[in-house]
């Protein structure tokens, strides 16, 4: 083994990738046999092949691992999304309200600062759904033990889904194609879901004491 | 233990890699041997599901080794039959045998 192939680390994305989705009892035999084969390919192949195999068994294992996840706490996995989904629907149609709460109690000063009310009546909005859809996130994250990311992920891929489902109808069935600039908005609150899920998830393996790198 | 469960392909393929390792079966010979004897590549996270699925089914069980500097610090976790794997592969090798009895596929195929 090469001296520069033995202090080589594994792509820290790929390893991050694994530590997200595999089950706790799991991602430490996975991450070592990973980097014993790597530091070996490493040595022998080169850097840069070594690196490519990594890549290209993380993304082979991460689908591996998310389903594995889900098949053993099917229920789990569906009552945390289904809450989460649930919890959009009941705070979702409140976010607004407080908005426009907000400035109606301070009439005056929007009055004179009409650049500060249109940010609110309309940027203001975004960025409490946003706001709103993390911290949605952070709950289905906390439930849902173990399978953080796979239940973030489902619950991001179906809000994803009904954005586009929704742009689509109302671009075809009215010809009004102002939903289609605020798909941005409305992928973001899907993203935002599943960050949540990736900061829950890292932050219990950091306090699992074991570190998520190689 | 159900009596009518068979092994699926990849089960079955793992058993036998582990059959064959003895004490010598962790996530990367398993991995190396299927690689090896299959001429087809297979994904860490492949065997790790199979292998968990199988331990939950009571047919492989396991075990931690101690953690290694080669291995960033991180245990192997070994894995061996047990008498309910070894009933399970030769109740399937069995279904196998008596399905492909007299079709004569290996000298046809051979």
């Amino acid at each position: 083994m090469t001296t520069e192939a033995h202090f080589v680390q594994p792509p820290r994305i790929a390893v991050w990738l694994i530590s997200l989705f595999a089950l706790a009892e799991d991602a430490e035999s996975i991450l070592g046999d990973l980097l014993e084969e790597f530091s070996l390919l490493a040595s022998k192949s080169g850097v840069a092949a070594a690196r490519g195999w990594y890549w290209r068994q993380t993304i082979k294992t991460v689908p591996r691992l998310a389903g594995f996840g889900i098949r053993t706490a099917p229920w789990l996995t569906a009552g945390a999304v289904a809450g989460g989904f649930l919890l959009r629907r009941l705070v979702g149609p409140r976010v607004t309200s407080v908005i426009f709460a907000v400035i109606e109690r301070y009439p005056a000063f929007f009055e004179h600062h009409f650049s500060v009310y249109v940010f609110f009546a309309s940027t203001a909005i975004d960025i409490a759904h946003l706001i709103t859809f993390l911290l949605i996130g952070f709950v289905v994250a906390l439930v849902a033990r173990g399978r953080e990311m796979v239940a973030t992920m489902a619950l991001g891929f179906i809000f994803g889904g009904m954005a586009v489902f929704a742009a689509v109808y109302v671009v075809t069935r009215f010809g009004d194609v102002t939903p289609l600039p605020r798909l941005a908005w409305y992928f973001s609150d899907a993203f935002a879901v599943v960050a949540a899920g990736a900061m829950v998830r890292t932050r219990r393996l950091a306090a699992k004491g074991r570190p998520s790198a190689a | 233990m159900r009596d009518r469960d068979y092994l699926g392909e990849f089960e079955h393929i793992i058993i036998l890699a582990l059959l064959r390792l003895e004490d010598r079966a962790y996530g990367v010979t398993v991995r190396q041997e299927i690689e090896l004897r299959t001429d087809r590549e297979v994904s860490i996270g492949a065997v790790y599901a199979t292998l968990d699925r199988l331990e939950r089914k009571g047919y492989v069980a396991s075990h931690r080794g101690d953690p290694t500097p080669e291995r960033g610090g991180r245990s192997k976790r070994f894995f061996r039959i047990t008498a309910d794997g070894v009933k399970a592969v030769r109740r399937t090798h069995r279904a196998l045998e008596s399905m492909t009895e007299g079709l004569g596929l290996v000298r046809s195929y051979a």
